[in-house]
Parts: C-alpha cells; structure tokens; sequence
C-alpha cells in the first residue's frame, strides 16, 4: 500500500515485537535496533520516513540521539517512554522530536499519530494555498482563518496563537515552545497567559470545551493541534 | 462502648506503673535495710521505664516526676522532707529523666515503624487484590477468545471492549499506587501553577471509556478565572472523583458535575445515584482503605479516596460525602490562594 519506512529504537523485546508486527499488518515497511549506538549506523544506512524512539535505551539517552538527527534531518521522530516522565518527554519535544506515546500505549494512538506525522511532512513538502482541518481554514497567504466558512473573530494573541498551532499540526508543542513562539523570549514560563488564551480558543472553536478535538491538552507537557482529514 | 474501652486500652499502662510504683515503695520499706540507698534508687526507675516503652511523653514525664518524689521523700535524708543536701542526688535525679526520654523517644521510633507496616501490608493486600480483579478479566476473556476459532465478529469485539476496559482501570490503580506512596511520604511539595478547570476536567475525562463519557456524564463548569495549584494532583482528584461514581453509581443513572466558583473558594460537587449509604459509612469513606462493606464485587479500593482527601488538604480545602438525593454527593472546597494577573 504505502512506501515508508519506519525505524524502530527499541531494547525492550516485546515492545519491539508488537511495533514490528504492527506495521507490517498495516503495510509499513520497518527496521529496527536495540540501541543507540546501532541506530545512528542504521538511521544513515536505511534513510527511514519516521522515527520512533525509545527513552530508555541501555547504551545511554534518547536524547543525545534525538539531536544527532535534528542536525542532519528534519523527518518526524515520535519518542516512546516507559513512565509517564513529564520531565524526560518534555526534555525530548525539546531536543527536536515531534510526538510522544507513553506505554501502555494503544497501536490504534500510534498508528494514528504515525499518519498524522506523516502527513505534516507531506504537507510541508507540497506547499498548497490553504491548510484546512476540520471546519477549520487558514490562508497562508494572506494569513486569514476561517471557520465553517466565516471569518473568525480573534484578539491579535488568539489569532497568532492559532496559527502557531495550525502551522505545528498534529505536533505535540510544550508550553516553553508555544510561549516563546508566540509572545517572545522572556515569556516561557508564563504559563498563566497560555492557559487562559487557550481556553479562549476553545471556547471559539470547540464543540464543547471539557471534550476538545481541536486543541488537545497532553497534561504537564504542552498542547496537542489534532486534525485528522481523512 | 468502642471509644470508651479504647481510652481504657490507651492509658491503662498508666495504672500499671502507679501500682509498680506502689509495689516498689513496699518493698523498699519491709527490705529497706538490705537493698541499700542505691538498690533502692535503681528499682525506681522500673516505673518509668514501664511507661516510657508506650512512647507518650508526657505520661513518661509524669511518673518520672512521681518516682523521684516518692524516692527522695521516703528514702533520701532527711527522710521525709524534700530537701536534698548532697548535690549526687540531683545527678540521679537527672538520669531518671534522661533513662525515661531515652526510652520514650525510642518507642515512638518503633510505634511509628510499626504502623508503617501496617499500612504497607493492607497496601500489597489491596494491590493483589484490586489488580487481580481487572487482570482475570483480561485472562479470561482473552482465554476464551483463543479457545473459541468461529466466535462472532460481534462478540469478539464486545469481549474485547471488555479487556481495554479492565486495562483501562489498571492503569488508574497503578497511577493511584504511585501517587499514594508520593502523597503519604510527607515531604511532598505541590507544585503550584495556574490551572484551567475546564482543562482539567477535559484531560481526566480521557481516562475513561467513550460509553461513559457521552452517556452518563453531566457537566456544569462556571465561567472563572485560572486557579492556584497543583495542576496534575487537582486532575487526579477529578479524575478519582469520577473514578468513585462510576463505581457506586446505580446503573444508567446519570453522573453529575458541578464545579462553583465563588469569590474565596471554588467548590466541586460530584453526585451519583446510589443505594442508601449509612451515614457512619460515610464519615469513614475518606480513610485509607476503606471500603463499603457490603460491596465487595466492586472493583477498587478506597485508596482512591484517600488521595483525594491527602490532595485537598495539601490545598487547604476540605472534602465530605453527604447523603442525597437517593445517592452521594462529594463536596470539595479549595480556597482561592491568588488570582491570576492577565496582561
């Protein structure tokens, strides 16, 4: 069905397991290592569409690896961690990665978020006049956005709050990286102005504001822009 | 009756070094003339070592104080007086104070650790307990899929519905665990932020199964401003306090939630439908590992409670069940410690 292939970093041998016979149900080519030291040989050597990496590798830190490759590419990495370890996650979406799943985690969430990464980088590959999601719509042009079809009336931060998490789709975003990109440096621990603008947008956006499809929360970490055009 | 002979129980240790005491004081004074002034000095200290093993302070002080006197006015010269000539005494004096503390200290060392103990031990009883319960329904059911090749396409996904289920609430329990030993470790510190309610309740709706989310929930959130706290323990109290409804709550009877804000505290209100719960049930139902007696096919544990109750007062808020209704409402009061400064 589809060309990509995903490399897996993977020590845990059950986990390993499930992910390979996974992708291949799913028609997803696949590689996979057991430890840092293998991956970087094995990422130059197979030059993989996405990334999946485990935090706990024994041979050292997913990190240091996850940087290695942000210096030579640009193609989603999602990290998979043991623990809920907000600090270690939050520490990997800021060396670069894009995504993270903790375990146990549902093959239904990560074969979603595995389309939802590639798609992004399909997207910035064919730049096209308009980014739709959902009943949403943002012009790159012009910068306009639209819901169902109507302008949508938003204060100067709304709107580049917005936009930062149209441009960032299906990106799981920290709270340092939204502050920074959207009032500046200096703002990154603030966290009371995202707060209170992202339950604004909600409120003009989302069906019903406890249960939100657009702006996901990923509890002690950032916000999630989901969007799933099938 | 239970309080009362409890209190007995608590302070007959009392009772029995006052008698010691009394024995003592006999005896000194029929073999008076064999023991000798320091014999007669060392068995004093048996009455404060009998009360200083039950490690209260001051009932160790007390009789302290009472084996000295009774020492120093019966068998010190000049006899029958308090007046201490040689400055040795003082000396003995102050090691029966340093033997009854020594001693004290060390029993509520003991006391404590046993305690702890105690609370591991019901811990590992309910964790082999309430993890065993979703854990054989997975075992099961995934046994009877394996063993049956042309089972419906139906039922197979209706028993598979009911493994995720299952795994769904041993993730919470695991969760839970993890927080009860963080949370009754004590030099817990919260981590202070402002928090979104409206955000929170969103994210604990996520642990639970789309069937309870859309059918049996009815949700009500003021419109106010950020709150003060710990926003991962405030979403794990919400998500408990939903955790508890679902659990008691009759079956397809709706859940409600309510959360108030006023100008000095937002106020939670969680209620389900519920058989009649006696009101001594209710006072209790916050302790650690409790559970309604009568219930105990429900999967669970009153751990989950417990956290919420340690979470509200890290807060300096309070928590009570009330009856009504024809079922349970949880109240919660968190004090609005400061408001949020916008732009």
């Amino acid at each position: 069905m589809n060309n990509y292939l995903i490399q897996i970093v993977e020590d845990d041998p059950s986990v390993k397991k499930l992910l390979e016979i996974t992708f291949k149900e799913y028609q997803f080519k696949s590689v996979s290592c057991e430890s840092k030291k293998s991956a970087f040989g094995m990422f130059l050597g197979h030059n993989p569409d996405l990334l999946i990496v485990d935090l706990g590798l024994p041979d050292g830190d997913g990190k240091e690896f996850i940087k290695q490759i942000r210096e030579i590419s640009k193609l989603p990495i999602i990290v998979l961690s043991a623990r809920h370890d907000e600090r270690e996650i939050v520490a990997a979406l800021d060396a670069g990665a894009d995504d993270y799943i903790t375990k146990p985690f549902s093959v239904n969430e990560l074969l979603a978020r595995i389309r939802a990464n590639l798609r992004r980088k399909i997207n910035e590959e064919n730049i096209s006049d308009t980014i739709t999601c959902g009943a949403l719509e943002m012009n790159i042009a012009s910068r306009d956005i639209f819901f169902k079809k109507e302008p949508l009336k938003l204060t100067p931060i709304e709107y580049e709050l917005l936009k930062y998490f149209i441009l960032n789709t299906n990106k799981t975003l920290t709270h340092k990286q939204i502050l920074k990109e959207v009032w500046g440096v200096g703002y990154q621990n603030e966290m009371q102005y995202l707060r209170t603008y992202v339950n604004a947008l909600r409120k003009k956006i989302e069906q019903n504001s406890t249960r939100p499809t657009y702006i996901k929360t990923e509890s002690g970490i950032g916000y999630r822009f989901n969007c799933n055009n099938e | 009756m239970k309080n009362s002979t409890l209190k007995y129980g608590t302070y007959s240790f009392i009772l029995k070094a006052l008698t010691i005491l009394a024995v003592i004081t006999l005896i000194s004074h029929v073999f008076g003339a064999y023991l000798d002034i320091i014999n007669i000095g060392l068995i004093h200290i048996i009455p404060v070592v009998v009360v200083a093993i039950h490690g209260n302070m001051k009932a160790t002080i007390f009789i302290t104080l009472l084996s000295v006197v009774f020492f120093n006015f019966l068998y010190i010269p000049p006899l029958y007086s308090f007046n201490v000539h040689d400055e040795l005494y003082l000396w003995s004096f102050g090691i029966f104070a340093a033997v009854g503390w020594i001693v004290t200290v060390q029993a509520k060392n003991l006391m404590k650790q046993t305690k702890q103990n105690e609370l591991r031990e019901s811990l590992l009883h309910i964790i082999s307990h309430d993890l065993r319960t979703p854990l054989s329904t997975i075992h099961g059911t995934i046994n009877l899929i394996l063993s049956n090749s042309d089972m419906e396409k139906n039922s197979i996904k209706n028993l598979l519905e009911d493994i995720n289920y299952a795994s769904l609430r041993m993730k919470r329990l695991i969760a839970n665990l993890l927080d009860s030993t963080r949370l009754s470790s004590g030099d817990i510190n919260l981590k202070l932020e402002w928090c979104d309610f409206e955000d929170i309740v969103g994210v604990a709706l996520e642990e639970f199964s789309q069937i309870q989310k859309d059918e049996l929930l009815e949700i009500k959130i003021d419109e106010m401003g950020l709150f003060w706290g710990d926003n991962t323990l405030l979403t794990q109290l919400i998500i408990n306090l939903f955790d508890n409804a679902f659990k008691y709550s009759k079956e397809n009877t709706k859940i409600k939630l309510l959360i108030i804000h006023d100008k000095t505290f937002v106020k939670i209100k969680i209620f389900n439908k519920s058989d009649y719960i006696n009101k001594v049930k209710l006072k209790n139902i916050f302790d650690k590992f409790y559970r309604f007696e009568d219930t105990n096919d429900i999967s669970g544990s009153g751990i989950g409670l417990a956290i919420c109750k340690s979470i509200v007062t890290l807060h300096g808020g309070t928590i009570k069940a009330l009856s009504e209704d024809e079922g349970m409402l949880i109240e919660v009061r968190l004090p609005i410690l400061k408001k949020a400064k916008l732009l």
